[in-house]
């Protein structure tokens, strides 16, 4: 009996230092090419191109991010990925908000029309073409606007929404009507505070897939007037394409010299990476809760 | 009819609300849905969506007949049919290994590198696959050190890489992401039939076949059925970002050939066919699985 227990015991013990160390490895697969770029990025170009730079950068220089820094195009591609995470998350946010409300007045004689008619586009949308030709038709195209206007609304957040508002006490908004509150001065002054914690939730979502977006600017905005940070990284990933934006621009310079589209890319791919990673705490404090919240909407 | 229009008057405060919303969900929602009608045309650009002339299903007949088509269902098919195959079991096998370390530390540090890449862009998982996976990248440089090749691979400008580098970089980017729902499910096994089996002196991995799939089984089947829902989702960017000329007969899939015709060329008519087509039969995929779901286990996912 006693040494039936030590086997057990023995091959449980060699499970764990297996799965360990496999658990290790998982990590660092998960891990390791953000590291290679980061090194990669704090390399100096031409000695980048000889190869085997895994973990720390063998030669540093920051002429990548010196010449990213002093390059139009990519403040340019920052500033519009900025503007659209600010604009894009905080008019969703809003107007989501607003609808999840709306649709939770008991009052309101309109509600069931309202739910049903965003409620039925999560299984019928037509996908990204009639949508496009759309934008087309209404000259939305090679605008800023198609960066908010289309993503207003998003039926799903509204759900997540409307769900906890149906769960905070009806008084509380039923006395602020006595007091002779409108529902826009309810919603302002009411609804957003007390839902701090699943906007705050929300809008975390927002913004990363507003920083994340990259087809619908190819789709909509094919001018280049307003290309995001994901097209500038995008054109550097065509290496032809990248290696001229650099000679036209600055290559000439002594200064960038040491650069190449290796440590370009690399340095770029960090600069597009930082912010998630940035908000990265607060994606995981929400994500788990966001899953359950879903899962009790039906 | 005048009760109601009392009501509407009373509650208007709420309608001036309302009427935007309502506007803005039948244009930018509702409209498109009405636009597909030009697939049975030939739109002309700039046009009403009414006023070009009525060709049936030719465009339909047209994509049938090519022979792109069955390339494209091909590899819509092969790359959805690789992702359900490995990337469904990838998270659940991630979760039962997690939920085996001792360390609560650790399995929280391994966790939380895990779902990184699950919010990057593909972008960016594409400017890493073309640092690792170049002629001089980092795959190339072990192979040649190995000596298991002689001459660097040009892993992403051959197609017959390609489904293996989409199968592996969406299960790289969501194993993380996806194990969290198995994870939260195996939480919530009864502790008492743990404690039953212990004194039973059943093994470890006894309790992962005898009760922690068991008491899984119903998230792993309904993950399933639903995955099988969207088997004609075989991805977008990572193609377009992913794939060139030299591989687009392995990376063309249903939605890049609608861009490709229909943004690139201008074939309207003929993208919005195509479109159409994978549009009704997504839905009533995703219906019906839905319908079985609900069937089985009582429960409904929407």
């Amino acid at each position: 009996m006693k040494s039936e227990f030590l086997r057990t015991s023995v091959g449980s013990k060699l499970f764990d230092a297996g799965n360990i160390a496999l658990m290790l490895a998982f990590g660092c697969i998960m891990i390791y090419p953000f590291l290679n770029l980061l090194a990669l990025s704090f390399n100096d170009g031409i000695d980048a191109a000889r190869g085997g730079i895994y973990l720390f950068p063998r030669k540093l220089s920051l002429s990548a991010y010196e010449l990213l820094f002093q390059n139009h195009k990519m403040l340019e591609g920052l500033m519009w990925s900025v503007l659209r995470v600010v604009v894009g998350t905080s008019l969703c946010l809003f107007a989501t908000g607003l609808l999840a409300y709306l649709v939770n007045i008991r009052h309101f004689s309109g509600k069931r029309l309202l739910r049903i008619l965003f409620f039925v586009t999560m299984y019928f949308n037509g996908g990204f073409f009639p949508a496009y030709l759309l934008m087309l038709k209404l000259g939305l195209t090679n605008s800023f606007q198609v960066y908010w206007l289309p993503s207003l609304f998003n039926v799903y957040f509204m759900l997540l929404i409307a769900s906890y508002i149906q769960n905070q006490p009806e008084a509380l908004f039923e006395s602020a009507r006595i007091d002779g509150a409108g529902e826009f001065r309810v919603y302002w002054r009411i609804v957003i505070p007390i839902c701090m914690p699943v906007f705050a939730a929300v809008s975390v979502y927002l913004a990363v897939s507003h920083w994340n977006s990259w087809f619908d600017v190819v789709l909509y905005n094919p001018s280049g007037d307003y290309d995001t940070l994901q097209v500038y990284l995008r054109r550097l990933l065509l290496e032809m394409e990248g290696l001229q934006q650099i000679q036209d621009q600055q290559m000439l310079y002594n200064k960038f010299r040491d650069l190449s589209p290796l440590t370009l890319r690399a340095a770029t791919t960090i600069i597009v990476t930082v912010p998630i990673l940035l908000v990265y705490p607060f994606l995981q404090k929400y994500f788990i809760g966001g899953i359950t919240l879903g899962s009790v909407k039906g | 009819m005048q009760n109601l229009m009392r009501r509407i008057v009373r509650e208007r405060q709420i309608w001036i609300m309302a009427v935007p919303m309502i506007a803005w969900v039948l244009v930018f929602s509702y409209y498109p849905m009405y636009g597909m009608i030009i697939s049975f045309q030939n739109y002309v650009p700039g046009n009403s969506f009414f006023s070009g002339d009525w060709v049936g299903f030719a465009h339909f007949e047209r994509f049938f007949s090519s022979p792109d088509f069955l390339q494209v269902m091909r590899n819509t098919l092969a790359m959805s049919g690789l992702n359900i195959l490995f990337g469904l079991p990838a998270p659940l096998i991630l979760a039962l290994l997690l939920n085996e370390l001792r360390n609560k530390t650790f399995k929280r540090v391994t966790q939380t590198l895990s779902y990184i890449p699950y919010f990057i862009s593909w972008v960016v998982v594409a400017s890493i696959l073309f640092t690792l996976l170049g002629s001089d990248g980092l795959l190339n440089r072990l192979l040649l050190d190995f000596g298991m090749i002689k001459d660097p691979i040009s892993f992403l400008g051959e197609g017959k890489y390609f489904w293996t580098i989409i199968t592996a970089s969406n299960i790289w980017k969501d194993i993380g992401f996806n194990s969290i729902i198995y994870l939260s499910a195996l939480a919530s096994i009864d502790r008492e039939l743990l404690d039953a089996g212990k004194v039973d002196g059943i093994s470890r991995f006894g309790t992962v076949w005898h009760i922690y799939l068991p008491g899984i089984r119903t998230t792993i089947i309904l993950l399933w059925i639903l995955g099988i829902g969207g088997i004609l989702n075989a991805g977008f960017e990572q193609q377009l970002l992913l794939g060139s000329p030299t591989t687009s007969d392995y990376s063309e899939v249903v939605d890049t050939y609608v861009y490709k015709y229909g943004v690139q060329l201008g074939y309207y008519s003929f993208a919005s066919a195509v479109n159409l087509l994978k549009a009704v039969v997504s839905v009533v995929l995703v219906l019906s699985m839905n319908r079985i779901a609900k069937k089985l286990f009582d429960t409904s996912i929407v």
